[in-house]
């Protein structure tokens, strides 16, 4: 456990100096998280603006989703797409023979490997966004509600990670040029608003398959204070489930990479 | 005690199998037919701990694939492996430490950071201390003569010296068994001598045993006292690289400076012509007809002076593959 | 002119075949191009249909064609020319008697036919889920629609290629695309009918190239009333400006590739 420790703490001092090697990225990744956010809060305002609202949910509340959405997706920005953005990378130039001959977990190599500083701005601005919203939207979360909420948030990166390292893996065997994880962040655009706020086949759909309600949904109902038991219970089954389909299908495209590769 | 093991090692592999042109591209997409090819067919062989053995194959000879299942990055089809004890395909963290693979044609540096930093992962990742890794990186610092170049970024590097970091890198954990694929591809004339240089240096100080495949002859000849040869998927030879030659080569190389200057044809007879340039001809000369010939040279042309020497190993191992006279 | 024919059925069909085997990645992209879809869940969910002055059916229509202007227009070329000049591919693209342009442009066909089941197969499934029930536009309207994304294509090929000149600055320009993206996911139509927007962000989209990318395209492909000569001259505008500052960078940056010796 401490050697992970200590090599998570080398590849992150390591990938923070490679990417201060392009200071100019810093830039077009904050412009990038501001200029979304507005884009997204101009066309939530559209919605609000005639009056009628997005599944029952009041301005302020939706701007907590919206919040949500913001956090994870800078989540995604600083963790999930350089790492498993890679994975193809590694197929392609076949460096990931070095990865798994390395005396470490090549799941843990690859989801661990690199972070971006450049996403930071969006995990932040998801939490003022959150924190604003759900002030002006009237709520007054105990720590408890706080704390549950955060796991809530774990729950929801895990599931994420889950379903974009199944993505990423599948590379094994289309192994292909382009990244098919950039896939999964634009289906996520769903999520910026409340699930409510969609029919009910789509509904289903953002429960069950694609879990965009896990994502942002239920994490800011709890922290509006109107979290159910089914659903935390719900969003904990989840991450569990997806994370053992990763870690199981890694393993599988492992068996199958070592006994076809050439 | 051998320390690498392998009986009966074989692989196939399974791959697509399209006709070039719109037809077959459509034909591929509506039926995809496949083909199994045998890479590596019934190969065995030991190695003993210390030993630099030398592999030697055509392209598509089956090296790789044999280097990859000796790694454990693939699973052989057939037959059995052991590497310092261990079963490779199992991945072992212990393995894992014992053994490192270079690829000439692959990196494991971080492109955009001094190998220091690249270096500074691997200790972590193989639990070296921190002193201990600047300890070690100072002394193999040493035999590859790096120096400022580990501040640098590995793209500013030139090839040689990213060799030479990717060596380093390779070895930190001090590995018993070295597999070494292509390691002087692309390099200069120089640069290709100082890696030879460092890993006979290594080997004589670590007694570490080193596998390791090179289209350079002057690598094997350099390194190793023992090589395998690998021809079509199936181990042809396993021995010293002199026998080799010899069994090979039933050839010498007779030198000769002419008065005149003849056309080829005026050789018909006498050998397999190497090289004609203007008053000079090499021949090769089959080593039983070496002193007949000779005379019937002496006899026929006006030589002004001879020459008779062993065709040097390139010459003969290239002929080998061009010829496929291999059985 | 018989050589450039021939040599256009070449290009095209061997960068079919190559496309034809990333097929599996090329139908996960379709299906990340599902936006317009779920924003059309979202508008119809928020009864704004009665408010745009635009029926129900329409606005079915109006989005359903929105996807398919998006698969038809979707240009990538900043990543590839990126990854040509960073591997070094670039150099004997330029030996070759044929601007690299022609390839990256010939690729980008061939990935549409690529696409074409696919988008075929989703807009048969959201049509039997009832968005079809809204009616056909006229085969006139189709064709000249499928036309007009054709140009709309060129249009977003030509401004991203535009941008695409950074690479010979930057060995990281591709992160520039991600801030294109952002003008054209909020201002083109893709999310909102313009008819949506409040005037003056109706005005700022309409001095941008990003209508003519997604909503004009769209209302002629879903029938609706457009202004057919106004809009092809902005396009023809757009594109008279962005084809000799493309050339003009081009020049420059090819420059300074040589002098960079790379």
């Amino acid at each position: 456990m401490a050697r992970y420790l200590r090599t998570l703490r080398a590849f992150w001092t390591s990938a923070l100096a490679a990417e201060l090697e392009y200071p100019a990225n810093a830039l077009i990744e904050l412009l990038s998280v501001l200029g979304n956010l507005a884009g997204s809060l101009v066309l939530l305002a559209l919605f609000y603006g005639r009056g009628h609202g997005l599944g029952g949910w009041s301005w302020n509340e939706a701007l907590v989703v919206l919040g949500m959405y913001t956090l994870l997706d800078g989540v995604t920005s600083t963790l999930l797409q350089p790492n498993l953005g890679e994975i193809v990378n590694h197929v392609r130039t076949g460096s990931l023979d070095f990865v798994l001959l390395k005396p470490i977990d090549s799941q843990f190599w690859l989801s661990a490997r690199t972070f971006s500083p450049w996403g930071l701005p969006g995990l932040l601005a998801g939490v003022v966004l959150i924190v604003v919203a759900a002030g002006r939207a009237g709520a007054a979360p105990a720590p408890i509600t706080v704390l549950g909420t955060a796991g809530l948030l774990l729950c929801s990166a895990l599931i994420l990670y889950s379903l974009w390292f199944v993505l990423a893996a599948t590379s094994i065997w289309f192994v292909k040029v382009w990244n098919a994880t950039e896939v999964l962040r634009s289906t996520l655009v769903a999520g910026r608003f409340p699930v409510s706020a969609y029919p009910p086949l789509l509904r289903t759909l953002f429960t069950l398959v694609l879990p965009v309600a896990f994502l942002t949904t239920v994490p800011a109902e709890a922290i509006l204070g109107r979290a159910t038991l089914p659903w935390v219970l719900a969003s904990l089954g989840m991450a569990t489930l997806s994370l053992g389909l990763s870690r199981g299908l890694w393993r599988h495209a492992l068996r199958y990479y070592t006994s076809a590769s050439s | 005690m051998s320390i690498i093991h392998a009986r009966g090692l074989g692989k196939s592999f399974r791959v697509a199998d399209k006709q070039p042109g719109l037809g077959g591209t459509l034909r591929h997409f509506v039926a995809r037919r496949h083909k199994d090819i045998p890479a590596v067919r019934d190969v065995s062989f030991s190695i003993e701990p210390g030993e630099v053995v030398g592999f030697l194959g055509a392209n598509g000879a089956g090296k790789t694939t044999t280097l990859k299942m000796l790694t454990g990055l693939i699973e052989p089809s057939a037959g059995a492996v052991a590497v310092a004890g261990f079963m490779p395909f199992r991945r072992q963290a212990a393995f894992l430490r014992t053994i490192t693979l270079v690829m000439g044609q692959k990196q494991q540096l971080i492109w955009d950071l001094p190998p220091l930093d690249s270096l500074r992962v691997n200790a972590a990742v193989y639990g070296i201390g921190e002193a201990e890794a600047r300890r070690r990186i100072h002394e193999l610092a040493e035999m590859l003569e790096l120096g400022e170049e580990l501040r640098r970024p590995v793209r500013k590097l030139s090839l040689g010296q990213r060799m030479k970091a990717e060596l380093l890198a390779a070895l930190l954990h001090r590995p018993a068994v070295l597999f070494l694929d292509e390691p002087t591809l692309g390099l200069d004339v120089n640069a290709q001598a100082r890696v030879r240089e460092f890993l006979a240096d290594y080997n004589r100080r670590t007694g570490a045993t080193v596998l390791l495949t090179s289209h350079y002859m002057g690598d094997i000849t350099a390194l190793c006292q023992r090589v395998l040869l690998i021809h079509r998927g199936r181990l042809f030879y396993d021995g010293s690289l002199q026998e080799l030659t010899q069994r090979l080569a039933p050839y010498r190389e007779v030198c000769c400076d002419l008065g005149e200057v003849y056309p080829p044809q005026a050789f018909a007879g006498f050998g397999e012509i190497e090289s004609l340039a203007g008053h000079r001809v090499r021949l090769l000369v089959s080593r039983d007809q070496l002193t007949a010939t000779i005379s019937r040279l002496l006899s026929t042309f006006p030589v002004l002076d001879l020459e008779v020497n062993d065709p040097p190993v390139e010459e003969i191992i290239g002929r080998l593959f061009r010829e496929g006279a291999v059985g | 002119m018989k050589r450039t024919l021939r040599l256009a059925r070449v290009l095209l069909s061997v960068q079919y075949a190559y496309m034809l085997e990333y097929r599996a990645e090329i139908a996960l992209w379709a299906l990340s191009g599902l936006l317009p879809l779920i924003m059309l869940a979202l508008w119809s969910g928020a009864g704004a249909a009665g408010e745009l002055s635009l029926s129900p059916a329409a606005l079915n229509r109006y989005f359903l064609a929105a996807f398919v202007v998006r698969q038809f227009t979707v240009v990538w070329v900043i990543h590839v020319f990126e990854e040509d000049a960073l591997q070094g591919r670039l150099s004997p693209y330029l030996l070759q008697p044929l601007h690299p342009f022609w390839r990256y442009l010939a690729a980008h066909i061939a990935e549409q036919a690529t696409r074409v089941p696919f988008v075929l197969a989703i807009v048969l499934v959201v049509w039997l889920l009832g968005a079809g029930t809204s009616g056909w536009p006229p085969p006139s309207s189709l064709l000249l629609g499928l036309l007009v994304t054709q140009l709309a294509f060129l249009l977003r090929f030509l401004l991203q290629s535009v941008i695409t000149m950074a690479c010979f600055w930057s060995e990281r320009a591709a992160a520039l695309d991600r801030l294109l993206l952002i003008p054209y996911l909020f201002l083109s139509g893709l999310v909102a009918p313009l008819e949506a927007f409040p005037p003056g962000l109706r005005r700022l989209a309409g001095a941008t190239p990003f209508p003519s990318m997604v909503s004009f395209p769209a209302r002629l492909l879903s029938g609706g009333e457009v202004d057919l000569l106004g809009g092809l001259a902005t396009m023809a505008a757009w594109m008279g400006l962005l084809l000799p500052l493309y050339l003009l960078l081009w020049r420059a940056g090819l420059r300074r590739y040589a002098a960079m010796g790379a």
